[in-house]
């Protein structure tokens, strides 16, 4: 198993119901398969993952993106700064 | 590089135009490209409402990596350009209240220093990990930008 660490911002935090979550997930998984795995363990997630913008180690990921082991990934709405 | 100096900072500080200035400031640079923004507390555009504040939060250390991207992207668009500031305050900001601000400068104005400018707010809003609640007369929501980012963005 890998050791991750995700980060909630903005709504996805709303719906998370916290800022951060350490995870362990199967080795090579993606980010399609970690999405997957967080709406198993919280289903308020699911809506809010359709939109949702992934971050691998602060660079944009997609799904077919492998989570390397370590990694610090965030999940957020697009952004709206300014 | 010493002679081509950028600066960004997320802060939630009140942004000073004038130091932000004098550090991109060379001895060569004869214009500035300044943009700002601020929270509007009347919207007619669109839906028309009022706000009463805005909220903003950053990812940091990934919208400081990002900065230094819309960086280095105005200065490969625009060699001539001298030096670039974004800044972004985050934090509880209030109608009338600058809440970012992006300036270029460059030798002369004619050198595509606006539009250098008008680049890097842009981009900020497109690929900079920031975002706003807005509390108004509509309530509170979340404002959720309309750019899905691409790879190598």
């Amino acid at each position: 198993m890998n050791h991750i660490m995700v980060l909630f911002f903005a709504n996805l935090r709303d719906y998370a119901g916290s800022k951060s979550l350490p995870m362990e997930i199967p080795i090579g998984s993606d980010v399609k398969t970690l999405k997957k795995l967080l709406v198993r363990q919280n289903a308020d997630l699911e809506q809010a993952l359709q939109t949702v913008l992934v971050s691998i180690n602060h660079e944009y990921a997609f799904d077919e993106d492998v989570v390397p082991d370590g990694a610090e990934v965030a999940l957020f709405p697009p952004v709206s700064g300014g | 590089m010493p002679d081509s100096p950028t600066f960004f900072a997320i802060t939630e500080d009140e942004i000073d135009l004038n130091a932000l200035l004098a550090q991109i400031t060379l001895t060569s640079s004869g214009a500035a490209a300044i943009f700002t923004g601020m929270v509007r507390g009347i919207t007619r555009r669109g839906e028309a409402h009022e706000t009463e504040f805005l909220e903003y939060e950053a990812y940091k250390p990934m919208a400081e990596e990002k900065m230094r991207q819309v960086a280095d992207e105005i200065r490969a668009k625009w060699p001539t350009v001298e030096g670039i500031a974004i800044v972004q305050r985050i934090g509880k900001l209030f109608p009338k209240t600058p809440t970012v601000l992006i300036a270029c400068t460059a030798a002369h104005r004619d050198t595509g220093v606006f539009e250098a400018a008008r680049y890097g707010i842009d981009r900020l809003k497109e690929i900079v990990p920031i975002w706003k609640k807005e509390v108004g007369s509509d309530g509170q929501f979340w404002v959720e930008g309309d750019y899905i980012p691409e790879r190598g963005d």
